[in-house]
């Protein structure tokens, strides 16, 4: 296989577990992904690897011990706490239901996307993939938003803390990547950046522009919130004027891109109005953006999607297609589709291309309120960074 | 919410005999505004009165060119020349609302607290506004929500209800707008679904407003 040193951690495991029947977080979605890439034949067996184990100790680098205890607890039915309690670390909620084995399964999660970055650190892969990972909204002592440990943060804090690396984390999932940002909001060594529909809108109701970090951290926390209904080209647009410039300017040695898929048009759950083309920009140019600034060193996860039958597999494999540099073919091989759509019941897309939805009438208002909002962010952060950016 | 929860306790006070200048400096230096002046009384024991207020625009007027700016007074002058002394005092058990009406009317931009004739903290526009945002909710992590119920008892209670069954919980509500047949309330649930919850409450007949019609995913 061509192409740089890549690999793309999975473990059945992580695959194999459910919420609630109803939930719309389908971790099913990793092994959609992994057989997708496998028989398209841009990914090969002895590229996959199994996560290395991590511990609580692990955990708790990121996390209160008591959190970590209140989970584990949940986990066990023998000695499950009451709601109310439960409901204090924001699970027994509609988004964090309590499942058995929770905290093996999510701590499974955690040494999924560690393994990645540990690979990437230590100069064993270029780059690698965690598709199980991105629960971005997980707080330090807190579930929320369908995510109990928060797997980026504790992965990239190993990454400054034991391999005195810069991070450079990309977050393009439709919502505010809100945990890692506070996770790190001091830390001068890790600069956040997430696109997502305006907080005013969608969860978390976070992530407005005059978010930019704070004390030793001030400057390393970026946030361009776009409108409801923003397109491919006012999306290309915004991530151009923001991430370019602030990558550049924070010179890291790794990048980490949370690839959520849920700034498609079809998701259930945002009310943007992307293609995969649009989506397929950010991951290339992200990839492009690691070449360039960090040594080519580039680790990506997953991260919500809730169309997760027809827009999930195929934008997670446009992911490691620009990951691997490994071009897909036109069409999604049938033996997949076929095998797939007798399990699922679903019928499934038969090729990659995915043409844009038809335009909103609102379409110029929108590209132009994110423009000036995409105008007035980088010039708040030309302002604190103490630089002149170019237009 | 009153005035207690949101007002600033250590209050900067000064006394009427503080010269201009100094008033300045400590503007600058404190990064404060407004200024309540106090006087001590003559019975010992007795708390300093509230004898007046200065703001800062009133102390960047004195000495310099503009049609406001105070006829002969110095910046060697005591801040006494310079304060207003009819102030316009909240006291902690007000509810906010009250106090940034109060502020609106009378055009002024802070309130000294007063509880038993002690001045115990001030109130400012930027107090009000924090609190805005803490009772819209999103310092939370939630999601909007905005629905028109029927304008009658409990219209809300049986909405509320109809989060509740999902285990959804609600961060705040706000009302938006209302009339005598309907009601809108802008709210902050704590789920990332507020799709699914809104398909949840259009089910039951309850008009939402955002988040848009969409459809559920097989």
């Amino acid at each position: 296989m061509t192409g740089a040193p890549v690999r793309f951690v999975f473990d059945p495991e992580l695959a194999a577990f459910q919420l609630t029947p109803e939930h719309p977080f389908k971790p099913v979605r990793y092994e959609l992904v992994r057989t997708l890439l496998l028989a398209a034949g841009v990914l090969t067996a002895d590229e996959v690897v199994a996560p290395t184990p991590v511990g609580d100790d692990d955990l708790l680098t990121i996390h209160d011990a008591d959190y970590v205890e209140m989970v584990r607890a949940a986990s066990d039915p023998a000695r499950r706490p009451p709601d109310v309690e439960l409901q204090r670390y924001g699970l027994a909620t509609s988004d964090n239901p309590v499942f058995p084995r929770m905290h093996e399964l999510v701590r499974g999660v955690v040494a999924a996307t560690v393994t990645a970055v540990e690979l990437v650190a230590t100069g064993r892969a270029l780059r690698a993939s965690s598709f199980a990972g991105g629960l971005h909204h997980a707080m330090r002592d807190k579930a929320s938003g369908f995510c109990v440990y928060n797997d980026l943060a504790v992965a990239m804090r190993r990454a400054v803390d034991v391999h005195g690396m810069r991070v450079a984390y990309v977050d393009v999932d439709a919502h505010h990547g809100d945990g890692v940002q506070w996770l790190f909001y001091d830390d001068p060594n890790v600069l956040t950046i997430s696109l997502h529909e305006s907080g005013r809108y969608l969860f978390p109701g976070t992530g407005f522009t005059y978010e930019t970090g704070n004390g030793r951290g001030r400057g390393t926390a970026v946030n361009m919130p776009l409108e409801p209904f923003t397109d491919d080209d006012s999306f290309v647009d915004a991530y151009e004027a923001v991430v370019p410039a602030a990558v550049e300017r924070f010179a890291p040695d790794l990048i980490v891109l949370q690839a959520g898929a849920d700034m498609h048009h079809r998701d259930p759950l945002a009310n943007l109005n992307l293609s995969l083309a649009g989506m397929t920009h950010a991951f290339t140019r992200t990839v492009e953006l690691a070449d360039r600034h960090a040594g080519g060193r580039l680790v990506v996860t997953g991260g919500g999607g809730y169309d997760p039958y027809r827009t999930v597999p195929r934008a997670w494999s446009l992911a490691w297609s620009a990951l691997s540099g490994r071009e897909l073919p036109s069409d999604l091989p049938a033996s997949w589709r076929a095998g797939w759509t007798q399990r699922l019941g679903v019928e499934l897309p038969a090729t990659f291309d995915d043409p844009a939805p038809p335009p909103v009438p609102r379409r110029a208002a929108i590209a132009s309120r994110n423009r000036s909002v995409a105008d007035r962010l980088m010039a708040q952060l030309a302002d604190i960074w103490g630089v002149t950016l170019q237009p | 919410m009153l005035v207690a929860d949101v007002m600033t306790r250590q209050v900067v006070a000064i006394g009427p005999d503080t010269p201009i200048r100094d008033v300045q400096a400590l503007m600058e230096q404190r990064n404060i505004r407004h200024f309540p002046i106090l006087e001590g009384r003559a019975a010992p024991g007795q708390p300093d009165a509230l004898v007046g207020i200065v703001s800062d625009r009133d102390v960047r007027l004195v000495g310099a060119d503009h049609p406001k700016a105070p006829a002969g007074v110095r910046s060697s002058d005591p801040i006494s020349r310079l304060m207003v002394t009819d102030v316009v005092t909240a006291h902690p058990g007000d509810p906010i609302e009250e106090t940034a009406k109060a502020m609106r009317t009378r055009k002024i931009g802070a309130m000294p607290v007063m509880d038993e004739g002690s001045l115990v903290g001030i109130v400012t526009a930027a107090d009000l506004l924090d609190a805005l945002v803490k009772m819209s909710g999103v310092e939370q992590a939630s999601a909007r929500l905005e629905v028109e119920v029927a304008n009658r008892p409990g219209a809300l209670a049986e909405l509320l209800g109809l989060i509740a069954d999902r285990r959804v919980n609600v961060v705040s509500v706000m009302t938006t707008r209302g009339d005598a047949e309907t009601v809108s309330f802008v709210l902050r649930v704590s789920t990332v679904d507020a799709h699914g919850l809104a398909r949840h409450l259009r089910r039951a007949g309850v008009t939402v407003a955002w988040p848009p019609e969409k459809q559920a995913v097989p």
